[in-house]
């Protein structure tokens, strides 16, 4: 059944995922979601990414968080919700993308010559579900400190990103290793296991975020803090929806290093790091507070932020 | 049909060592296609190779010789290339090979990799000229003291050789991966078709081509479907059909508009939402659509069955026939281990009243649309001495009450697919690509077509 000289998990078969009750049906869409976000970030070191596969998984991985959320009897569980944080981002950022924020349009207009980027990488760039995951992967390499060369990327789009970021970047290491020492030892919550394993499945990529923040002109930061000022001054969604504006492709060129996604995906940093770490709404409070965070002032609203995920 | 088909020897690809049990990946067989008459029948494979066999006329004295296929010629279509823009490697893997028809003593075919299309001459030649006044045989200057008459050259026979010369190529087009090339009926022009576009060109135009399908969207975030296959109608030279990743078929028509981004018809079966689970688009995905040699129907392949379609009716198909539907509960482990995302080829008999397809383990099946009856048959060594009758297999759940010889779906061996197939364009021969090894059976029995 399974290839030979494989070593066998323990994929969840013999599902009527038709039945969303079943007790099986979570644990398979988990199982899913994980194997979906470990492909995706494989197929970044192919040297050939196949576009049909790509694209194949991530509409899965874009169905499978959105199945997540469609359910929220299941998700709103007071035992801990599965995935709920990470589908409650995930979903949040698809929702988001319906509604398209007109004050971004200037800051879009940025994105449009890296189009020419994103046309030259062919296989480019698409799914919103795989810029999540490789946000994530950034966030986690962070920490990771991989050892491995980060293909370096292309700087355009680096300068968009925002003034402190190196506090930001600051924060999210200190932010996860706090969490990163527990892994092993939690046993609380599926919600900590499934951002867990989120984490854990980017320990794959190669991507350092110290590689790319290195060529930061940050004079040319300061012009996006006003847009991204904006990001708090919206209600609940909205906010989430001017994260997404921020979204960008990314490519699955691999030699390509998510060449303008993952730059822009950077821009995002700052305020998905506060997302980052809180996998339940428990511990949210604490990260949040943090003294490099609260440093940071390119106006987002933390409360507004807060309000997304406890809603979520 | 299926149940009394004849073994003719087994063909190998390469000179192949039955004791080794590795397979050299340059060797896997990348693709299979007879020409129109079905005398010739080519073979591309990973390492960019063509191998085309030729079938041996009958001969009334050794009978059981007759009709076998022997390598007639092969050739290095296409070589790995680099692209320095992406830093991408270009395999040199043919992806797709199509014969034009013939018209006159040479044979043309198109072959293709990721990026380029190939057009290739392949011709024989069986006389040289002999009796030169000024060469003599050895091609050496004659001492003209020596000359005493003239004499007319003469065309003498020798060993046939089959020469193969690129005659076009056509390059740059595609930004993404080509997945399907056809002929168009008028035999003057050809499609190309990419993930995202479908090209069309003249076959002697090579600096330029025209586009006429494009479904890259503005934002590449909003990609979600791509072409999977493209074939232009057998009789009509203004429509053909492609095949999407979310299992919709498109028939366009090229007089109604120059960009055939809006369809001219969509085929589309409605989901179940009982079979729903989360690989559905996956599996719904088309791997490979043919037009019936009527150009009447269509048949699609996606990841667990076949389906035959009116052209007429585009709600849903004729006929859905399932080619291995023990894998549905097995789809979650398919999906760790990327089978399925494998693109299973199918293909029709001359009359349209067969189809085949291929599956794991080295089988294949085929189905008969009139009389509703399916076979599953292996190709292996193991199991086709040459001329022995081949068995039929079975495949049982796992658990289930099993006969002898029945494989269980948990012995199945996913490594041996046979994603390549081609039927004879008038006769019951089969060609089947099993990995690195090309298997041709024929149907002695029933010769001709019914």
């Amino acid at each position: 059944m399974i290839m030979k000289g494989q070593k066998r998990k323990h994929p969840p078969e013999e599902v009527d995922v038709s039945d969303r009750s079943s007790p099986m049906w979570e644990s398979q869409r988990q199982f899913v979601f994980s194997v979906s976000l470990n492909k995706y970030h494989h197929s970044q070191g192919l040297p050939e990414p196949s576009l049909r596969r790509s694209v194949l998984i991530a509409n899965t991985l874009r169905q499978v968080s959105l199945e997540a959320f469609a359910a929220p009897s299941v998700d709103m569980e007071a035992s801990p919700p599965p995935c709920s944080s990470s589908s409650g981002l995930l979903e949040s950022v698809f929702t988001a993308k319906h509604h398209p924020a007109e004050t971004f349009s200037n800051s879009h207009s940025a994105l449009d010559e890296d189009e020419d980027w994103g046309s030259i990488s062919t296989d480019s760039d698409f799914s919103l579900s795989a810029v999540i995951s490789s946000i994530l992967t950034a966030l986690d390499s962070t920490i990771d400190g991989s050892s491995q060369a980060a293909p370096r990327t292309p700087l355009r789009s680096l300068e968009n990103l925002p003034a402190p970021t190196d506090g930001g970047v600051g924060w999210v290491k200190q932010g996860f290793r706090g969490y990163g020492g527990g892994w092993e030892q939690q046993e609380e919550g599926r919600a900590r296991e499934s951002s867990t394993e989120l984490m854990r499945c980017s320990y794959l990529s190669e991507l350092t975020v110290e590689d790319l923040f290195q060529d930061i002109d940050s004079s040319l930061l300061e012009m996006d803090m006003g847009v991204l000022g904006l990001l708090g001054s919206g209600g609940g969604c909205p906010t989430g929806d001017d994260l997404l504006r921020y979204l960008p492709p990314f490519s699955s060129s691999p030699s390509h290093p998510f060449s303008l996604s993952l730059n822009q995906n950077l821009k995002c940093l700052p305020s998905l790091s506060s997302f980052g770490p809180l996998s339940s709404s428990s511990s949210s409070p604490t990260c949040l507070s943090s003294p490099p965070f609260s440093s940071q002032n390119h106006g987002l609203d933390l409360e507004h932020l807060m309000e997304i995920l406890v809603e979520s | 049909m299926g149940e009394d088909t004849d073994a003719t020897p087994t063909l190998n690809h390469r000179g192949f060592l039955p004791d080794h049990n590795y397979v050299t990946e340059a060797d896997i067989i990348s693709t299979v296609e007879f020409n129109h008459t079905g005398e010739l029948l080519a073979t591309g494979d990973k390492g960019g190779r063509v191998v085309i066999f030729q079938r041996e006329p009958e001969s009334k004295t050794e009978p059981f010789s007759q009709g076998e296929y022997n390598v007639y010629s092969t050739f290095q279509s296409h070589e790995p290339e680099f692209d320095y823009l992406k830093s991408l490697e270009i395999e040199e893997k043919i992806n797709k090979i199509r014969w034009l028809p013939q018209q006159n003593a040479a044979h043309f075919l198109l072959s293709t990799n990721d990026k380029t299309i190939k057009l290739w001459k392949v011709s024989e030649r069986d006389k040289r000229p002999e009796g030169y006044n000024l060469k003599d045989e050895e091609g050496r200057i004659k001492d003209l003291s020596t000359v005493t008459s003239l004499q007319v050259p003469v065309l003498m026979p020798m060993d046939l050789m089959v020469e193969v010369s690129p005659r076009r190529v056509f390059a740059n087009a595609h930004t993404y991966h080509v997945n399907s090339i056809s002929v168009n009926s008028d035999y003057q022009t050809y499609m190309s078709a990419d993930d995202l576009r479908i090209n069309l060109w003249h076959l002697d135009i090579t600096d330029r081509s025209f586009n006429i399908v494009d479904i890259k969207p503005a934002n590449m975030e909003d990609l979600t479907e791509v072409i999977t296959a493209a074939e232009f109608h057998p009789h009509h030279c203004n429509l053909f059909v492609y095949s999407s990743s979310k299992g919709t078929l498109r028939l366009c028509d090229m007089r109604e508009a120059a960009l055939c981004d809006k369809h001219s018809k969509l085929f589309e079966e409605p989901e179940d939402p009982s079979a729903r689970s989360f690989f559905s688009e996956i599996i719904s995905s088309v791997s490979d659509v043919k037009f019936s040699h009527s150009g009447r129907y269509l048949l699609t392949r996606d990841y667990l069955t076949a389906k035959v379609w009116d052209l007429n009716m585009e709600s849903k198909p004729l006929e859905t026939y399932q080619v291995h539907d023990y894998l549905r509960s097995k789809l979650c482990s398919l999906y760790e281990n990327d089978c399925i995302f494998d693109k299973f080829e199918c293909a029709w008999n001359g009359s349209d009243s067969v189809i085949m397809t291929g599956a794991y383990n080295n089988f294949f099946r085929m189905f008969d649309r009139n009389t509703k009856r399916d076979v599953t048959l292996e190709a292996s060594r193991e199991s086709s001495k040459p001329r022995a009758v081949l068995k039929p297999r079975r495949v049982c759940a796992a658990g289930g009450k099993r006969r002898k010889d029945d494989i269980s779906v948990d012995s199945l061996d996913f490594t041996k697919k046979i994603l390549h197939t081609a039927w004879h364009p008038n006769e019951n021969i089969i060609a089947i690509a099993a990995t690195n090894n090309l298997y041709i059976f024929q149907d002695k029995l029933n010769s001709e077509m019914h």
